[in-house]
């Protein structure tokens, strides 16, 4: 631990004083503001739309941050040839990515932490202001609902680490973190939607497809598993045994890929 | 050198001018292009799941406010019929889309209900909606409320809204008043009291205030009809004859004179003894075949 400390530290103080943190808070507070606005425009739910509001506006800054702070703190190395410098030191290849990752999974808890808080506000006031409109209404599915969407984005964020183990440019992890983004949240959906029966969805799915995209499904990350706005919004019950899975499913997803990316990146050449 | 700045400062301004023209030009016009027949298509549900990624509330809400903002565009329209045929349908679609993406929403469900009974005369539409919201929001006495109320008020399916009802009455804090309409309706008992207890019913669940005047108006005409059909019973009792006319009625003391109906027409007595008014259409709202 006391080799990962250092790097993890200088990780997140360069992605914190990142200029684009400034940015992302910038549009999270407009998003919180927006929150306020959209949801007295509803007659009655007006606590389901703030929850789904402010949950969506953690969600997608968090997706902000590990897209254009994260991949950048991991580039930066490479491009900037700091990495020679680095890695002169006595630390393995290994430990140099464990240490950048907890840097990362820091800097996530930390700025979501923030953006957390600043979500509570907005729903505390709105609550205040239109207490009637708060039937359905729970913290604790809020918090868990909150947390396991830090959990998603931490997942993100390794498998940008292993993209950028192979890959020469930050710009072609972007792109690929992007796509696996939309394919890990959209997945299970295309999944349920090609298992059903054919006269349900209009058209034949040949076998090929659906082995193709079952592959495909236990290839990248489900991350639509850890979306629970909709049960937050509505205060619906969510089984312990549930996040149970999902949690260790999560877990055992990262350490995958951060070993990957470690050995990958163990037997990389710079040039 | 000042004469640099003043030609800059002048050319900005200029700028800024044709900025705000051309802003308002723009939007006045835009106003003008048709909005046809072929902007009315929403999504496919399942298309919209996926393509929503993890902001499905968000879509749904979206979908939501888009639809009572184009409903309440067509609010200050002149011509008549005031909203068209395809553009109910897309409101139909559109919030059944937000209903689909977040099918716990209550709000998609209480807004198509009012805008298609009571304007669009779409009234399977709504029960549709209502029936979806009614599945997931199981806690929630009020939708299949609305529905035994549809199919009592708009399609005359007393039955039907028996089952709703009782459906409604066996929910978490559920009115006790609606387990006796249920039971009443079922049987067909003294139907008009049932009608007003329900109307009453109603009249309490409804923030919207025409709806409230109509209800009102309803409850107040159905009133007139009870008490003469209270006192055509009691002639009978008395005297073992059929009442002829309300005069008969009046002449021995058990009404002082006839109630006005509300709907401007005027009630009258069938040979078989009922009562009946001569705006009896009025009183159920307009239908579509």
């Amino acid at each position: 631990m006391t080799t990962f400390w250092p790097i993890a530290l200088i990780t997140f103080k360069e992605g914190i004083r990142n200029r684009a943190i400034y940015g992302i808070a910038l549009v999270a507070l407009m998003l919180f503001g927006a929150t306020a606005l959209i949801a007295t425009m509803v007659p009655r739910e007006v606590g389901k739309v703030a929850v789904d509001m402010a949950l969506s506006t953690i969600s997608f800054a968090g997706l902000l941050i590990v897209l254009f702070v994260g991949i950048n703190l991991m580039a930066k190395d490479l491009d900037k040839r700091t990495i020679y410098t680095v890695l002169a030191r006595p630390i393995s290849r290994s430990q140099y990515i464990i240490g950048k990752f907890l840097g990362m999974i820091l800097l996530i808890t930390v700025t979501m932490a923030l953006l957390s808080l600043l979500a509570i506000t907005a729903i505390i006031i709105l609550k205040n202001i239109h207490a009637g409109y708060f039937t359905r209404f729970s913290w604790q599915a809020i918090i868990l609902a909150d947390g396991l969407t830090v959990l998603m984005l931490i997942m993100l964020s390794a498998i940008s680490f292993l993209f950028a183990s192979f890959t020469s440019s930050s710009f072609i992890t972007l792109v690929l973190t992007i796509i696996t983004y939309i394919i890990g949240q959209s997945l299970s959906g295309v999944k349920a939607l090609l298992e059903a029966p054919s006269y349900e969805i209009g058209f034949n799915v040949s076998p090929m497809t659906i082995k193709l995209v079952t592959a495909v499904y236990y290839l990248f990350p489900n991350l639509s598993l850890f979306d629970i706005k909709l049960q937050a919004a509505h205060a619906l019950p969510i089984s312990p045994s549930f996040v149970l899975w999902t949690v260790l499913y999560g877990i055992v997803y990262i350490v995958l890929s951060i070993t990957l990316a470690a050995i990958i990146f163990r037997r990389k050449e710079f040039p | 050198m000042i004469r640099r700045t003043v030609a800059i400062a002048a050319f900005l301004l200029f700028l800024t001018f044709l900025h705000v023209i051309a802003l308002g030009r723009s939007t006045v016009e835009r106003k003008q292009l048709s909005r046809g027949e072929g902007s009315a298509i929403v999504l496919p549900s399942p298309f919209l799941k996926i393509a929503a990624l993890e902001f499905k509330g968000l879509v749904s809400d979206i979908l939501f406010l888009d639809s009572i903002a184009f409903y309440g565009g067509t609010l200050n329209r002149a011509e008549r019929p005031r909203v068209k045929e395809w553009e109910w349908q897309w409101l139909d679609k559109s919030l059944s889309a937000s209903s689909d993406l977040d099918p716990y929403f209550l709000d998609p469900y209480l807004f198509g209900n009012a805008i298609f009974t009571w304007e669009a005369g779409m009234i399977r539409e709504a029960n549709d909606l209502l029936t979806k919201g009614s599945g997931h929001r199981t806690w929630d006495w009020m939708l299949p409320f609305f529905t035994g109320f549809n199919y009592f008020y708009f399609l005359q399916e007393n039955e039907k809204a028996a089952e709703f009802l009782m459906e409604a009455s066996r929910r978490p804090s559920a009115d006790p008043m609606l387990a006796s309409i249920a039971s009443k309706l079922a049987f067909k008992e003294r139907k008009t009291e049932t009608s007003i207890q329900f109307l009453e019913e109603m009249l309490q669940r409804t923030d919207d205030e025409l709806s409230k005047q109509r209800f009102r108006k309803r409850i107040e005409a159905l009133r007139g009809i009870l008490l003469l059909e209270q006192a055509v019973a009691t002639y009978q009792k008395r005297y073992h004859v059929k009442p002829r006319s309300f005069e008969m009625l009046i002449a021995k003391g058990l009404i002082q004179n006839v109630p006005e109906d509300p709907y401007g027409g005027k009630f009258y007595l069938e040979p078989s003894g009922s009562v009946k008014s001569t705006t009896e259409r009025e009183l159920m709202p307009h239908r579509k075949k």
